[in-house]
């Protein structure tokens, strides 16, 4: 036995080195892998020999490297606990592959290294499906989880621990998880984090800050550790009377927390000066007495901090915090930040700043995009009197309204331009300027209208026409828009055979799911022949006969294969932004759709868009609805790939074009997108929403029962319009979207 | 003893409750005076139904509710012969008698019947407003106190549940969605009685319901969904059973949904 063992242990020696000599390891390098093994413990060292055995078969530099790491968690770990986190690094290496395993032998600091010890707490991954839903369901947001160090909100974010084990028992780590996100709750509807501009302009002056926020605000404060803690003690006394009154059975659970978080605390004693005042409030929240070393000044300001909360305002809580702050300072001492509480979790104002900023760059970004291609577009010739004046009414520059001039062009200003030339702090260079400046000379004209103006000479050739809608006209663009029809060129990457590999388990239950769904039984009534006899039928018949009316002929029932008579296409959207993950899912989709149809007998075709501009819109055929589901098309399938830009409208017109000439009794259309319409010019924002919608609405007056789906982590708000009530669904993670389409499908034409 | 009446003189004697969220009962006042039919569209729970016996009591007219299901036949509707001791008898259908009756014909869930049956309303629909009645040779004008109306749940994702374009052209349409927070809280407590905080937290948890609408859930809890509830509540349930049994365990089936829903309920109640 113990023979054998050792022949297994020299084998796999010989087996490792020859794979590191393979890889170039000189002898020096090789001779230092074998005395780190030695080093370890003996069954350690086994284990270890092992998993570097089967690395090398990887990549031997994998060798070095995690040794290394071993050698370093065995500092932290005793030798039991040591096993078991080798034996769960190669599981993650069999199971999950080397990256996954790279990523678990990294975390080997201690704080990682104490999460593997301490399993029995509650981990976020677990419970974030469940959380995620409860906080979106409380605060109709789209918030969304994720793990931090600490718990604190970017106002899009909520991020907690990614695990709980303060309590032994799970549901009382479930609920501290849901006491820090109802907290942060109740920070975002009280404005904590996001003061709105009245709000700040009390304590700030113009020239702070040229869009103020919370953490201008706090710039304020040299010491700003200090009032920090001392806002997120004094809001949590204003918001806490709006917890207990919105959420009362959670407030009461939690109120029994406060006592076990008072337990840690440092005892006031130790502390002086400000930190005391601070830790007496924090101390006070907690159900604590008040007490310490400075009782006086305590006691006024817990009288403060109650005062807030029978509704006061944000103002009011801000005002609190300058004198409570200034009480602080008269304290003396330094102040050492201890003050946190897990539930309460911390405010970050500069997180909060930044998303802020992020989301402000974006929409200026956008508009930057459009002026700088304005600017850099080549001199018009001074606008021609044609067909487009009597379209657009001559209009004169206002003299008080603001202009943009670029090439000679005056452009109006819509608001929202405005604000995002007004966020970026203006453009410089006498390109905004006044009405008055520019005197009758001149027709202003939209920002959108310029840049169609730039392609309206370059049509293309061939080509279908398809007119667009232009909802500040209210009216169509005639023959604006050229589409052009690809067959998509076939590729041999197995994407498709892997995908049937990888879903075989789950396409099994779908071919029955989907076979049960066409032998659904439905017994149809008042039919010439059948199984049985149809007595309401035959009553009615007779009945009719003794009064004279001819009786008919349908008396019997019989057992119906549920007749199904659709024709469903399928719509993808392949355009660049669909890189990546979204391509693939939108690919292993249709994989799984085309099994469930064919199972099904159910006509189906697909086809893909993508484009640039108006005179380029592209449309590719992967399956048409009489074509069989060959190899062919699974090589299309294969050769789905991201294009360019998403102009929804043309694809979606003519896709009813090609339903419209198919015999069903109901036709499906259903599109696959990842977002908003955009295309290279000015098919963007609501103007392509707007067409968009249009074009699904033309398809239903066609008797075409359009459903969208969309992949978008943002649910945004657009899509209700685009879409139209009931006839798309979010899927806010791609992941999902394979298994959901067929579901969906089920739904939709049961 | 069982006291019987014949359909169409089904009148409702005694006031219904019914609190209007909007311009509601004015518009079916002048959609009735100018003949024009009506669709409720409205998720399920939401007052259409109460609403329909408020109005036929508000106007004295006897009220002819029919449930459409996928069996639901012409003849169903409009009559069939019947032989009664030898002899042929004609029995006039739910809704020829509403028509004869110039009572309030209400067709409830109309999508859930046949599209072949759905199309002999059309003529009783456009200003004809006239009911062929085939087997009999014979063509019933409505008188003016007739009036028809339907309901129609939008939120159905199927498109064989879809009102066609033909059908729903011929109607004013009333949109009927959740009373407002303040207003559904006294529908609660004037039906079922529970005390005032009790309401409120049923309105608070189904608006935390509402919010979940398309991020997980169908459809948000429906008034009648928490009337069930505060009625085991007054009955003397515990609310966060009888939100369970009542409200979460009915919407959906989904184990991570039923999970934060029952989260929802303990932290509100
Ligand atoms: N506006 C309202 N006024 C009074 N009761 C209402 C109102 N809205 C809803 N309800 C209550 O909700 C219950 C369900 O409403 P119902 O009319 O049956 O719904 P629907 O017909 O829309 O499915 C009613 O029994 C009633 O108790
Ligand atoms: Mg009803």
């Amino acid at each position: 036995m113990h023979g054998s063992g050792e022949k297994h242990l020299t084998h796999l020696r010989e087996d490792l080195v020859k794979n590191l000599r393979l890889d170039f390891f000189d002898d020096e390098d090789i001779e230092s892998v074998l005395r780190d093994l030695q080093y370890l413990d003996r069954k350690i060292g086994q284990k270890t020999l092992a998993l570097c055995q089967t690395l090398s078969h990887a990549s031997s530099s994998l060798v070095p490297r995690t040794l290394k790491r071993i050698k370093n968690a065995s500092r932290f770990l005793s030798l039991k606990e040591m096993e078991r986190w080798i034996n769960q690094a190669f599981d993650i290496l069999d199971h999950q592959g080397v990256d996954h395993f790279l990523h678990f032998i990294s975390r080997i600091d201690e704080e990682s290294l104490w999460d593997f010890l301490m399993p029995k707490g509650l981990s976020l991954q677990e419970v974030a499906p469940v959380l995620e839903a409860y906080v979106r369901g409380i605060s109709g947001l789209d918030l969304k989880i994720a793990p931090g160090k600490e718990s604190y909100t970017d106002t899009s974010t909520l991020f907690v621990p990614h695990s709980v084990s303060k309590y032994e028992e799970r549901e009382k780590n479930f609920l501290l998880y849901k006491f820090m996100l109802v907290h942060k709750w109740a920070q975002m509807v009280g404005g904590t984090l996001t003061p709105d501009a009245e709000t700040l302009s009390a304590f700030l002056t113009d020239s702070d800050a040229p869009h103020p926020d919370i953490e201008t605000f706090f710039r304020l404060f040299p010491e700003k550790d200090l009032a920090i803690d001392l806002y997120t003690v004094i809001e949590a006394f204003r918001l806490e009377p709006f917890l207990a009154k919105e959420l009362p059975g959670l407030m009461r659970e939690a109120e029994s927390m406060k006592k076990d978080f008072l337990k840690e605390r440092m005892p006031l004693s130790n502390l002086t000066g400000k930190s005391a005042l601070v830790e007496g409030l924090y101390r006070f929240y907690l159900k604590g007495d008040i007490e310490g070393p400075v009782p006086g000044v305590l006691n006024n300001a817990v009288e403060e901090v109650l005062r807030l909360g029978n509704g006061a305002t944000l103002y009011e809580s801000m005002k609190t915090l300058f004198r409570l702050y200034d009480a602080a300072t008269g304290l003396g001492g330094s102040y050492q930040p201890r003050s946190t509480l897990l539930f309460l979790g911390v405010i970050k104002p500069e997180e909060v700043s930044l998303h802020l900023k992020a989301e402000r760059r974006a929409r200026i970004k956008k508009l930057e995009g459009l002026i700088t291609k304005l600017i850099n577009m080549p001199a018009f010739e001074p606008r021609k009197t044609s067909f487009q004046k009597t379209v657009f009414s001559e209009k004169t520059p206002e003299p008080a309204k603001e202009y943009l001039l670029i090439k000679g062009r005056i452009i109006e200003l819509d608001e929202e331009t405005k604000g995002f030339i007004e966020n970026r702090g203006g453009i410089p260079g006498g390109i905004m300027v006044k009405g008055a400046d520019i005197g009758g000379a001149g027709c202003p004209m939209t920002l959108t209208e310029l840049a169609e103006e730039e392609e309206i000479f370059q049509e293309a050739d061939g080509g279908i026409k398809y007119d667009e809608w232009d909802y500040k006209r209210c009216g169509y663009k005639k023959s604006w828009c050229t589409l052009f029809e690809h067959v998509l060129h076939p590729v041999h990457d197995g994407f498709v055979d892997l995908t049937l590999k990888r879903y075989s388990g789950y396409i099994s239950v779908l071919r029955k799911k989907f076979e049960l769904l066409k032998r659904e039984p439905k017994i149809a009534r008042r039919q010439k022949e059948g199984d049985d006899i149809d007595i309401d039928a035959v009553i009615e018949a007779f009945c009719d006969a003794r009064a004279g009316l001819s009786p008919g002929d349908n008396y019997f029932t019989r057992y119906d294969r549920h007749e199904r008579n659709f024709a469903v296409l399928f719509l993808l959207d392949m355009s660049g932004s669909t890189k990546g993950w979204v391509n693939e899912a939108e690919k292993e989709s249709l994989v799984l759709m085309a099994e469930a149809l064919e199972s099904l007998g159910d006509r189906y075709a697909v086809y893909g868009f993508s484009g640039m501009t108006r005179n380029r819109c592209d449309f590719f055929c992967i399956k048409d609805f009489d074509e069989p589901y060959t190899d062919v098309v699974k090589r299309r399938i294969n050769g789905i790939s991201p294009k360019d830009y998403t102009r929804m409208g043309p694809p979606i017109r003519h896709s009813t074009k090609i339903l419209k000439s198919i015999e069903a009794r109901t036709k499906l259309f259903i599109t696959l997108s990842d977002g908003k319409p955009e295309d290279y010019d000015a098919y963007k924002g609501d103007y392509g929403i707007e067409d968009t919608r249009k074009a699904l609405v033309e398809a239903k007056e066609q008797g075409i029962y359009p459903f969208c789906i969309t992949i978008d982590r943002e649910a945004s708000s657009y899509l209700r319009h685009m879409y139209g009530e009931v006839n798309y669904i979010v899927i806010d993670d791609v992941k999902k979207l394979p298994n959901r389409i067929t579901e969906i499908y089920r739904k939709l034409t049961t | 003893m069982l006291n019987a009446i014949k359909t169409e003189e089904y009148v409702i004697e005694e006031e219904p409750f019914y609190l209007p969220s909007g311009k509601e009962i004015e518009i079916f006042e002048s959609a009735y005076k100018n003949l024009i039919p009506v669709i409720m569209k409205g998720p399920t729970g939401c007052g259409k139904t109460r609403f329909m016996q408020y109005m036929a009591w508000r106007f004295k007219r006897p009220l002819i509710t029919i449930s459409c299901h996928d069996d639901l036949t012409a003849s169903d509707l409009v009559g069939r012969y019947l032989v009664r001791g030898g002899e042929t008898v004609w029995l006039d259908g739910p809704l020829t008698r509403a028509v004869k009756a110039g009572g309030f014909c209400y067709l409830d869930e109309i999508v859930e019947a046949r599209k072949d049956t759905t199309v002999v309303i059309h003529p009783l629909a456009d200003d004809r407003r006239i009911l062929p009645v085939e087997k009999l040779g014979e063509i019933l004008t409505a008188p003016p106190e007739f009036l028809l109306s339907i309901s129609y749940n939008p939120g159905y994702q199927s498109v064989l549940k879809d009102l066609k374009q033909s059908t729903r052209q011929r109607f004013l349409a009333i949109d009927f969605s959740y009373p407002d927070k303040r207003l559904e809280k006294d529908i609660i407590m004037h039906e079922t009685g529970v005390d005032d905080l009790t309401a409120e937290k049923l309105v608070n948890f189904a608006e935390k319901t509402r919010n979940l609408k398309d991020r997980g859930l169908v459809e948000g809890a429906s008034t009648r969904l928490l009337i069930h509830a505060a009625k085991l509540i007054s009955s003397g349930i515990e609310p966060r059973t009888a939100c369970d049994v009542s409200i979460t365990e009915p919407l959906t089936d989904d184990h991570e949904m039923v999970t934060a829903l029952s989260e929802l309920v303990s932290s509100i109640f």
